[in-house]
């Protein structure tokens, strides 16, 4: 597996971030033990310190428990813990760029809106 | 554990200084790579460490010890690089027997599978290989010989890239399952960066610059815009690399070491900030001038 050549987001991030899609995902269920660092090395072809260091980040935000000796687990609230962090950062900006992007093309707040209720009743046409 | 301990080592060849007051230190288990332009010093570094040559001053330990002439060195590094001679009398399965009954974590199962793996015949005699294939051998000689201190020096002259891409796999998949500290020099860091925990990078004999892979990578940072508002910000910096763009854009890389302040000036100056590639950070840090080669061209 590989990442793409995305040189400005540092590789570290990038495991942190595959990481929680796969929690999100339900790959990886509360209490269940997630890769190590080694695990993560082989599958991402990078030196076992850079995947510790994904691996740290998501442990100081406790969404993953450490447990001496045994490895690294994922925490209870660690879904709701990436869901809330994904909200305020990736959703707000992306809402933010759309708004500005909005005003450049003189689409008024309304059409915005709509536009926003269409695409979302699509999505739950296709999710059904 | 430190493996390697240089202290203010110096060599000078033929009056030329090589080297010059190089200190640093190397942990156990670590990788590193050695980075540098042609002629930095980095095979002489190496061959010192290996205890091929002296050191002309300062002093140097491996594993504690002196390594020159010094067979417990010996029996636990490896110095890989592709000036490695052979004597025309062996066949490629006699250099890979000696090598067995020398280094004692020789594990002859791996050199077998990798010697089938790139399809060699063993009854050929190593300087009848082409200089890919001499690389190629000469690397598994060196994972399989699974030191504590495996070197190896611009590894992959003359391989294609597949087999460079297979060697770099070959090397993370050996550390992994055996730890080592590992140094590896090349031209190519973009290549290996990813393997790498740290580089140290050495220009002109002296050492430049000994961080982890991350550090490198926050190292610098590129401002792009309007020539005058960039101007502002980095008067007063450091250039490492300049370039114009156009009638009057300039691109402009400086140490990453903006304040809030100045952050918020460059969003206001639309001045585009982006990372640098840490092989051209090290370009930068090792050009003779701040344009390059492109200021060979420009006499005006």
């Amino acid at each position: 597996m590989k990442f793409d050549g995305n040189q400005s987001i540092p590789i570290y991030i990038q495991i942190a971030e595959w990481l929680e899609t796969e929690i999100l995902r339900g790959n990886h269920k509360q209490d269940e033990k997630i890769y190590s660092q080694y695990q993560l090395a082989d599958m991402f072809n990078i030196n076992p310190a850079t995947a510790a260091k994904g691996l740290n980040i998501l442990a100081d935000e406790e969404i993953l428990y450490k447990k001496r000796g045994l490895g690294m687990f994922v925490a209870k609230e660690a879904e709701q813990i990436i869901l809330t962090k994904r909200k305020n950062q990736i959703l707000k900006k992306l809402v933010n760029d759309l708004v500005i992007e909005a005003e450049r093309l003189h689409v008024s707040e309304e059409e915005l809106l709509q536009l926003i209720k269409a695409a979302n009743k699509k999505g739950e046409g296709e999710a059904k | 554990m430190n493996v390697i301990e240089c202290k203010e080592v110096s060599k000078v060849y033929h009056q030329k200084k090589a080297l010059s007051n190089l200190s640093f230190s190397i942990e156990e288990n670590k990788i590193t790579g050695l980075i540098g332009r042609n002629g930095a010093g980095k095979t002489t570094l190496l061959k010192i460490i290996a205890g091929f040559i002296h050191d002309t001053e300062g002093e140097t330990l491996v594993f504690g010890e002196e390594p020159f002439n010094n067979l417990h060195v010996s029996a636990n590094r490896i110095f890989i690089d592709d000036q490695m001679i052979f004597p025309h009398s062996l066949t490629l399965k006699d250099i890979l027997k000696t090598a067995a009954s020398f280094y004692h974590n020789w594990d002859n199962d791996l050199a077998e599978r990798l010697v089938s793996y790139y399809s060699f015949n063993l009854k050929q005699r190593h300087h009848h290989l082409s200089k890919g294939m001499k690389s190629t051998f000469n690397s598994i000689i060196g994972l399989a010989a699974r030191c504590p201190l495996t070197i190896f020096d611009e590894p992959t002259t003359g391989m294609d890239s597949s087999v460079r891409k297979d060697f770099y796999r070959s090397l993370l998949k050996e550390y992994l399952n055996f730890p080592r500290t590992i140094i590896l020099s090349s031209h190519l860091l973009n290549e290996i960066e990813d393997l790498l925990e740290d580089i140290l990078l050495i220009k002109d004999g002296e050492k430049c610059l000994h961080v982890s892979l991350e550090e490198l990578k926050e190292y610098a940072i590129a401002l792009n815009g309007d020539e005058e508002k960039v101007k502002e910000i980095t008067s007063n910096r450091e250039i490492l690399y300049e370039k114009k763009i156009g009638i009057n854009q300039l691109y402009v890389v400086v140490k990453n070491d903006l304040s809030l302040r100045e952050k918020e000036q460059t969003v206001f100056s639309n001045i585009e900030l982006s990372a640098v590639p840490s092989d051209d950070v090290c370009s930068y840090l090792t050009n003779k001038s701040i344009g390059g080669i492109d200021d060979v061209f420009n006499r005006g």
